[in-house]
């Protein structure tokens, strides 16, 4: 499909924020879920001639993300890097985060890929399990039985006393 | 089905689910309140757990930062795309040449062959036999050509009065004069020509022309006059229908 310049500004306006979001939630870290971005738009522009139809534009840019999140996984596994449960209370003045955020991120740091990626596509956006299927590219019974599960360990591991301890970033810009 | 059972159900279900599917689930809140409570608090910690994750930084610069990263990205698209189509436009411009060159060559070859013929015909022969005997002036055009010399099975009717020998563009040719038939001559040249326009207009701007070939050698029925009469010609000589 060929897409103007104009019409992929467009869309960078209109999905930005939301690919953010989901990045942040994923990466559990700014700098990457900006590096995640960036990096899945332009992946995106070059490849445009895959996106089927319009319509799908969203479904396919957060495919396109967690294509760029598998990459940059296997390059370095940030997250092994910096355990959330074993880090010291470092306030940053730029990310003081609420005790909820900062509870979820240590939450969702305990959670494999499998089961973290369709949560916050669940939560953040509520997608459905067909965008999240797609997105995924998995079989919708996949998507329910692993979203019913993930949601099972974050309610209890949410219920757990919390170590408030502020979040360090994985990677300084 | 117990009530852990039912709890994982309730992880299952969202709002907007099928409501047939968890039918059960809720039939089962309505008779046992601790599972109800359960659903209660699951429901309100839900909620709570989407409001957090509508926390996400703000980062005002992003949007400028991806749009200056395309601009960058499409510059430089730009700048390398002449050399892309350079590499395209090499075997394309081979190709226009082979064309070109296919095309052109055997019309230029042609049209001197034409000028060339105009200009013999009106000059005297360098070399000519006067004879009326077919096999005899057949011989001759052979020892022109220093090779064996036939007549397409169109012309074996055709009788002779002489024949001389030319050069075409060159092409050894002869020039063979019709017996019965002052306004007709043939032409054999020793190559082959495919273009039968070329020889109409070298031969009489009013004149006819009609051209085969076998491969090897060309043979150019030329006529003074209009194509019907020619084809009047060639009718009454066998060699048309």
């Amino acid at each position: 499909m060929q897409i103007s310049d104009h019409t992929f500004d467009d869309w960078v306006r209109q999905y930005q924020r939301l690919l953010f979001g989901i990045a942040y939630w994923w990466t559990g870290s700014r700098t990457d879920a900006e590096e995640l971005t960036q990096e899945a738009f332009f992946q995106a522009y070059r490849s445009s001639s895959t996106l089927r139809e319009v319509e799908a534009v969203k479904g396919w840019l957060i495919g396109i993300l967690r294509h760029c999140y598998a990459q940059m996984s296997r390059k370095s596994n940030r997250r092994a890097e910096v355990p959330l449960d074993g880090m010291e209370n470092e306030p940053e003045e730029q990310d003081m985060l609420s005790a909820d955020v900062l509870a979820l991120h240590q939450s969702l740091a305990k959670l494999d890929d499998r089961h973290r990626l369709p949560l916050v596509m669940f939560y953040f956006q509520q997608l459905s399990y067909q965008e999240i299927s797609e997105a995924l590219e998995l079989p919708i019974g996949t998507v329910m039985s692993r979203l019913s599960r993930a949601r099972k360990m974050l309610h209890e591991t949410l219920e757990t006393p919390r170590n408030l301890i502020v979040m360090r970033k994985a990677k300084q810009r | 089905m117990n009530c852990e059972l039912y709890k994982s159900e309730m992880y299952a279900w969202r709002p907007g689910s099928d409501a047939v599917s968890f039918q059960p689930l809720f039939d089962h809140l309505a008779r046992c309140p601790e599972c109800a409570q359960f659903f209660e608090r699951l429901t309100t910690s839900d909620q709570r757990i989407q409001r957090t994750f509508q926390e996400i930084p703000e980062d005002r610069s992003l949007e400028s930062r991806i749009l200056a990263g395309l601009a960058h990205q499409r510059a430089q698209t730009k700048t390398h795309r002449p050399r892309w189509k350079s590499w395209i436009l090499l075997p394309l411009a081979a190709a226009v040449i082979l064309v070109v060159t296919l095309g052109v060559m055997p019309r230029l070859e042609e049209a001197r062959v034409g000028k060339e013929v105009a200009a013999l015909l009106n000059q005297p022969p360098g070399l000519q036999i006067d004879s009326t005997n077919r096999q005899q002036i057949l011989d001759w055009c052979a020892s022109v050509f220093s090779g064996p010399s036939s007549l397409p099975p169109e012309l074996n009717k055709v009788e002779f009065r002489g024949a001389t020998a030319v050069e075409v563009a060159d092409h050894k040719a002869v020039l063979l004069k019709m017996k019965n038939e002052q306004r007709a001559s043939l032409l054999i040249v020793d190559a082959h020509l495919t273009r039968e326009s070329g020889f109409k207009s070298m031969h009489e701007k009013s004149g006819s022309a009609a051209l085969w070939s076998d491969g090897r050698r060309t043979y150019v029925l030329l006529y003074q006059g209009s194509a019907q009469e020619m084809h009047a010609y060639m009718v009454q000589m066998g060699i048309e229908a």
